[in-house]
C-alpha cells in the first residue's frame, strides 16, 4: 500500500463522501507513530529517579500534562482526520470542548483552594500527618508534635 | 438531492446540517458526548486526588508503571492500525484492510489482558474498591487491630479444628498465635497508656510486617514522596533494614498467601474507587470496541465499508486517547 501523495491537497466537500476522501501518506501515519512513541518514552521518564530527584513534582506534572495533550492533539488532528475536515469540525468540537473546560474550571476551586490546614479533627483522625500541615505545626509549636520521639518512646517500651 | 415536483416552488438546494455522512455525525455527536464524560470522571479524580490528605504511592497499590506504559504503547499501535485499516479499504484492497483489522482486535485483546493482569495483582492483596472484597483499612487504629484480631481467630479455629494436622498447619498455628500476641501487646499499650503514641506504632508497625508500603520503605524516595518523610511513622519503619530500593515489598500476606489479613493504605480506599472505576470505564470502551471490531471482520472490508471502518476508527481512537490521559495521571502523577 504505497503512496498517492496528493496527502495535503485540500478538497472542497464532495457530495459522495468516499469519493471526496484524501489519500494520505501513510508515511505520515509512521511519522505520527514514532513521535507518539517517542513522546509516551518522554512521560514515561519521569518515574525514574534520576528524573525525580532532579525535577520538582509540580514540573514534572505539568510536562506529563503537555506531553498528554501534545498526543491528544497528534492522535485528534492526523488519525481521526480533524486537519483534513471541513469547517464542520468546529461545530462539533467547540462546544464540546468548552462544556470540557467548563467542568475542569467549576471543579478548580476544590482544589485549588481546598483548606491549607487541616482542623484538630482532622488531624486526629488522619491516618498520617498531611505533609504540607506536618511541615507548619513543627515550626509553629514543636513540644506538641510527637514525631521526633516516637521511636525512643516506642523503643523503651520494646 | 433538489426537490423540483412542485415547477412553481422556489428552487431550494438541499443543504444537508453537516457535509458528512449521517453517520459519521452521529459519531462525532457521540464523542462529543463522551468527551464530557471523562472530562468529568478525569476532573473528580483530580479533585479526589489532590484533596486528599494522604494518597498511596503507585507501588504501594502493586500499580506498575511499566505495565501502564506498555498499555499505552499498545493501544498508540492499534490506532495506526486502525488508520492503515481504513487507508487499505479507500483503496478497495479488502484483505489488506482484514489484516490490519485483525491485527487491531489482537491489539485490544493484548490490552484487556495486560488490564485483567493488573487488575489480579491488586484484587490478589486484597484491593478492591468496595466491601466485602476490600480489605483496606487507612489507619492503624483499634479498628484495624479488631479487623486483624477476628481474622487471626478465624484462622485459629479453622487449624486447630483441622483433624488430622501436619506438620504445616502446626506451623500456621504457631504463626497464627504470634501474630495475635502482637495485637494483644498492642491493644494493651493502647489501653495502659492512652496518651503515649506506643501502642499506635505498635499496630502501624503490626501493619507494615502485614503489608509493607513501598513509599514508607523507600530511602531514595522521590521528590513527590519526600515530603511524607516528616511523618512520625518514617522513622520507625525506616528502622527496619530492607534491601528493597523501590518496587513491591513482601509481606506477611505475601509470603503466607493463606493468611489474608487486613491491610493498612492511607487514602487506599479512595484511591481504589477512583482507579476502577476510571479504567472501569475505559475497558468497558475498549470492550465495545472490540465488539465493534468483531463486527467489522465479519464483513468485507472494501470501499464500500469505508464510513463504517472511519466511524469505529473515530471511536477507537477517541479511546486511545482517553488512555494517553488516564496513564500518567494514573500511573506517574
Amino acid at each position: 500500500m504505497s503512496t498517492h501523495d496528493q496527502a495535503h491537497a485540500e478538497h472542497a466537500f464532495n457530495a459522495d463522501s468516499h469519493e471526496g476522501e484524501h489519500q494520505h501518506d501513510i508515511r505520515l501515519f509512521i511519522g505520527i507513530f514514532i513521535a507518539l512513541c517517542v513522546l509516551t518514552t518522554m512521560s514515561f521518564l519521569t518515574y525514574f529517579p534520576f528524573w525525580r530527584t532532579h525535577v520538582p513534582v509540580e514540573v514534572s506534572r505539568a510536562f506529563m500534562m503537555a506531553v498528554s495533550c501534545t498526543k491528544a492533539m497528534l492522535v485528534i488532528m492526523f488519525f481521526m482526520h480533524l486537519k483534513w475536515e471541513a469547517n464542520w469540525k468546529w461545530v462539533l468540537t467547540v462546544p464540546a470542548s468548552i462544556m470540557s473546560a467548563l467542568l475542569i474550571l467549576a471543579l478548580i476551586p476544590d482544589v485549588g483552594l481546598r483548606m491549607r490546614h487541616a482542623s484538630h479533627q482532622r488531624m486526629i483522625h488522619a491516618a498520617e500527618l498531611p505533609p504540607k500541615e506536618a511541615g507548619e505545626h513543627n515550626q509553629d509549636h514543636k513540644p506538641a508534635t510527637p514525631p521526633a520521639n516516637e521511636p525512643a518512646v516506642k523503643k523503651s517500651a520494646a | 438531492m433538489s426537490d423540483d415536483h412542485h415547477a412553481h416552488a422556489p428552487q431550494f438546494d438541499y443543504q444537508p446540517a453537516l457535509p458528512i455522512p449521517n453517520g459519521k455525525a452521529f459519531m462525532w455527536l457521540f464523542l462529543s458526548t463522551e468527551i464530557m464524560f471523562f472530562a468529568g470522571l478525569i476532573g473528580t479524580y483530580i479533585v479526589l486526588r489532590f484533596g486528599a490528605i494522604s494518597w498511596p504511592s503507585t507501588h504501594d497499590v502493586h500499580l506498575a508503571e511499566i505495565w501502564g506504559a506498555t498499555n499505552t504503547f499498545v493501544l498508540i499501535c492499534s490506532s495506526v492500525t486502525v488508520v492503515l485499516a481504513l487507508e487499505a479499504a479507500k483503496k478497495n484492497n479488502a484483505s489488506a484492510a482484514k489484516g490490519w483489522m485483525v491485527l487491531t482486535f489482537l491489539l485490544g485483546l493484548v490490552f484487556l489482558g495486560i488490564k485483567m493482569y493488573e487488575y489480579n495483582a491488586k484484587f490478589s492483596h486484597g484491593i478492591y474498591p468496595q466491601l466485602p472484597h476490600s480489605q483496606i483499612y487507612e489507619k492503624p487504629d483499634v479498628y484495624y487491630a479488631q479487623a486483624v484480631r477476628t481474622r487471626l481467630n478465624t484462622l485459629k479455629a479453622e487449624l486447630e479444628n483441622k483433624t488430622d494436622k501436619t506438620e504445616e498447619d502446626t506451623a500456621s498455628l504457631g504463626l497464627v498465635d504470634d501474630l495475635l500476641r502482637e495485637v494483644d501487646a498492642a491493644e494493651v499499650a493502647l489501653r495502659n497508656e492512652p496518651d503515649s503514641p506506643a501502642g499506635r506504632i505498635k499496630i502501624f508497625e503490626l501493619a507494615d510486617k502485614i503489608y509493607p508500603r513501598a513509599s514508607i520503605h523507600d530511602h531514595t524516595s522521590s521528590a513527590s514522596h519526600a515530603a511524607t518523610g516528616d511523618s512520625p511513622f518514617h522513622l520507625v519503619a525506616a528502622e527496619h533494614e530492607t534491601t528493597v530500593g523501590g518496587g513491591h515489598l513482601e509481606g506477611l500476606n505475601d509470603k503466607y498467601n493463606w493468611l489474608k489479613l487486613p491491610i493498612m493504605i492511607p487514602g487506599g480506599n479512595m484511591w481504589a474507587s477512583t482507579y476502577f472505576l476510571l479504567t472501569g470505564f475505559h475497558a468497558l470502551h475498549v470492550i465495545v470496541g472490540l465488539i465493534a471490531f468483531g463486527l467489522l471482520l465479519t464483513m468485507t472490508l472494501n470501499r464500500a465499508a469505508f464510513g463504517t471502518i472511519e466511524n469505529v476508527g473515530l471511536y477507537w481512537h477517541f479511546v486511545d486517547l482517553v488512555w494517553i490521559f488516564l496513564f500518567p495521571l494514573l500511573y506517574l502523577f
